[in-house]
C-alpha cells in the first residue's frame, strides 16, 4: 500500500492542492511565508513521488508472488517516480543555463545601450519611451534597468521607489526563488504540471519588493509609480502581456496598514510543516521499518 | 562600469552615429579626445564583434566596421528579452509593472485615490 498511497499524495500535491491554494487570497497577505508554503508543497510532491518510486522498487524485489496487475500498477508508480527525479535534474541544468545565457546577453546590450544614472552605479537608462523597469541580478555586479520613459513619467520620489523595489529584488535574490519554481514546474511531466506555484510566487516577490520600497519611500509613492507605469500606453505588439491581477494584488497590499497581521504567515508555515513532515512520519518511516524487517529476515 | 565596458559603449555610439562603415582609424579619430592606441580600438572592435554587435567587411587591405544592428533594434532586443513572459522563461527577469487592460487601470486608479485619501500627503 505504501507506494500507492505515497503516489496518491504526490498526485494530490501536484495538481488539486495547488489549484485550490491558488484561489485562496490569504497566502498573499504574508508573501514570504506564502513562498515557503509553495516551496514546501512542490518539494513534498517530489518527495512523495520519488518515495513512491523507491518503495515500489523495493516491493518488486522483496515480494514472492505478485499478481500481474499489482506488478503493472507498481511499475507505473516506479516510472513516474524515476521520471520526476530525472526531469528535476534535467530541468535544473536547463533553466540555469538558459537563464544565465539570456541574462548575459541582456547585460551586454544594456551596458552598451544604457546611460549610467548619476550616483547609482548599477542603474542604466535606456533611450526608450515605453516605461520599463527591471533588474538583472548578479552577485556583486547587478543592473537595474529603466527606460527614459520611466524617468519622464515618474516624479523623483516615485522613481526612487521603483529603484528601491528593483534593488529589493536584487538584494533578496528573488530571481533564484523564481528559478527554483521554474525548475520544479519543469520537473513534473506535462500532465502533472501546474503554473500556479510559479505564478503565485511571481506575485509574492513583487509584494515583498513593494514592502521594501514602501519602508523607504512610503506606500503612496510606490502606489503612484505602480499606477503610472501600469497605466501607460504600450507600443504596437511587443510589450503588451496582461498582468493586471498582479498590479491589483500589489495595490491591495499597499492599502493595508502596516504591520501586517501574523495569522496568514502562521497558517502558511503550519501547512508547510504538515505537508513536509506528515508523509514522512505516517508512511515512509513505518514502511522503512517494515522493509528493514522484511529484507533482514 | 569598467574602463573597457565604457570604451565599448563609446565605440558603439560612434558606429551607431556613423552613416557608413568606419575603419579603425576613423573610430580612433572620432574618439580622439581619449587618446586611444590603435590596437586598443581594434581590441574593442573585436570584443564587440564577439558580442555580435559589430560586423566587419574587407576594404582593400583593411577592414571597415559597422554596427550589426541599429540602436533601436538592439534596444528592442533587450526589452523583448526582458519582458518575455512566455512560460518556462518567466523566471528570467522581474520587472516593475506590466500593462493592464482599461478596466483594471480604472480599478487601480480608484484604489490609488482611496489610498491617497487615507494617508494625507507626506511628500
Amino acid at each position: 500500500m505504501t507506494p500507492v498511497l505515497l503516489g496518491l499524495i504526490g498526485l494530490a500535491l501536484a495538481l488539486p492542492v495547488p489549484a485550490l491554494l491558488a484561489r485562496a487570497r490569504w497566502p498573499l497577505r504574508a508573501p514570504a511565508a506564502g513562498i515557503v508554503l509553495w516551496q514546501s508543497l512542490a518539494l513534498a510532491a517530489i518527495l512523495a513521488m520519488s518515495g513512491a518510486g523507491l518503495s515500489t522498487a523495493l516491493w518488486l524485489v522483496s515480494v514472492d508472488d505478485p499478481g500481474p496487475w499489482r506488478v503493472a500498477l507498481h511499475v507505473v508508480v516506479l516510472a513516474v517516480g524515476v521520471m520526476v527525479w530525472a526531469r528535476f535534474w534535467w530541468a535544473t541544468w536547463h533553466v540555469w543555463r538558459d537563464t544565465q545565457a539570456r541574462r548575459r546577453r541582456n547585460r551586454e546590450l544594456v551596458d552598451l545601450l544604457g546611460e549610467p544614472h548619476g550616483l547609482a552605479p548599477a542603474v542604466r537608462i535606456l533611450a526608450e519611451q515605453t516605461p520599463v523597469a527591471y533588474c538583472l541580478p548578479k552577485r556583486g555586479d547587478n543592473r537595474v534597468v529603466i527606460s527614459r520613459g520611466t524617468v519622464e513619467a515618474l516624479g523623483e520620489t516615485e522613481l526612487e521607489a521603483v529603484l528601491a523595489h528593483e534593488r529589493a529584488h536584487v538584494r533578496a535574490r528573488h530571481d533564484l526563488v523564481l528559478e527554483g519554481f521554474g525548475v520544479l514546474r519543469l520537473a513534473f511531466p506535462r500532465v502533472l504540471r501546474t503554473d500556479a506555484p510559479l505564478r503565485q510566487s511571481q506575485v509574492m516577490v513583487e509584494l515583498l519588493a513593494d514592502d521594501a520600497a514602501r519602508r523607504e519611500h512610503g506606500g503612496p509613492a510606490v502606489a503612484r509609480a505602480l499606477v503610472t507605469l501600469a497605466d501607460s500606453a504600450t507600443p504596437a505588439g511587443a510589450l503588451g502581456a496582461g498582468g493586471g491581477s498582479t498590479a491589483l494584488a500589489r495595490m491591495n497590499r499597499l492599502r493595508e496598514p502596516t504591520p501586517h497581521p501574523r495569522w496568514p504567515a502562521l497558517l502558511s508555515l503550519t501547512i508547510s510543516a504538515v505537508v513536509l513532515v506528515a508523509p514522512t512520519v505516517l508512511l515512509a518511516i513505518p514502511w522503512m521499518v517494515h522493509a528493514w524487517q522484511t529484507l533482514d529476515l | 562600469m569598467t574602463r573597457l565596458g565604457e570604451l565599448e559603449r563609446s565605440v558603439m555610439n560612434v558606429l551607431w552615429d556613423a552613416d557608413a562603415p568606419l575603419s579603425v582609424r576613423d573610430v580612433q579619430d572620432a574618439l580622439d579626445d581619449r587618446e586611444l592606441a590603435y590596437t586598443t580600438v581594434m581590441t574593442v572592435l573585436d570584443r564587440l564583434g564577439a558580442k555580435d554587435m559589430v560586423r566587419r567587411e574587407r576594404d582593400g587591405r583593411a577592414y571597415r566596421y559597422e554596427a550589426a544592428r541599429s540602436r533601436a533594434e538592439a534596444t528592442s532586443e533587450a526589452l523583448n528579452a526582458a519582458l518575455d513572459e512566455s512560460g518556462d522563461r518567466a523566471s528570467a527577469l522581474v520587472h516593475f509593472a506590466r500593462t493592464v487592460d482599461p478596466a483594471e487601470a480604472a480599478a487601480l486608479r480608484e484604489a490609488l485615490a482611496a489610498l491617497e485619501a487615507d494617508s494625507p500627503t507626506t511628500g
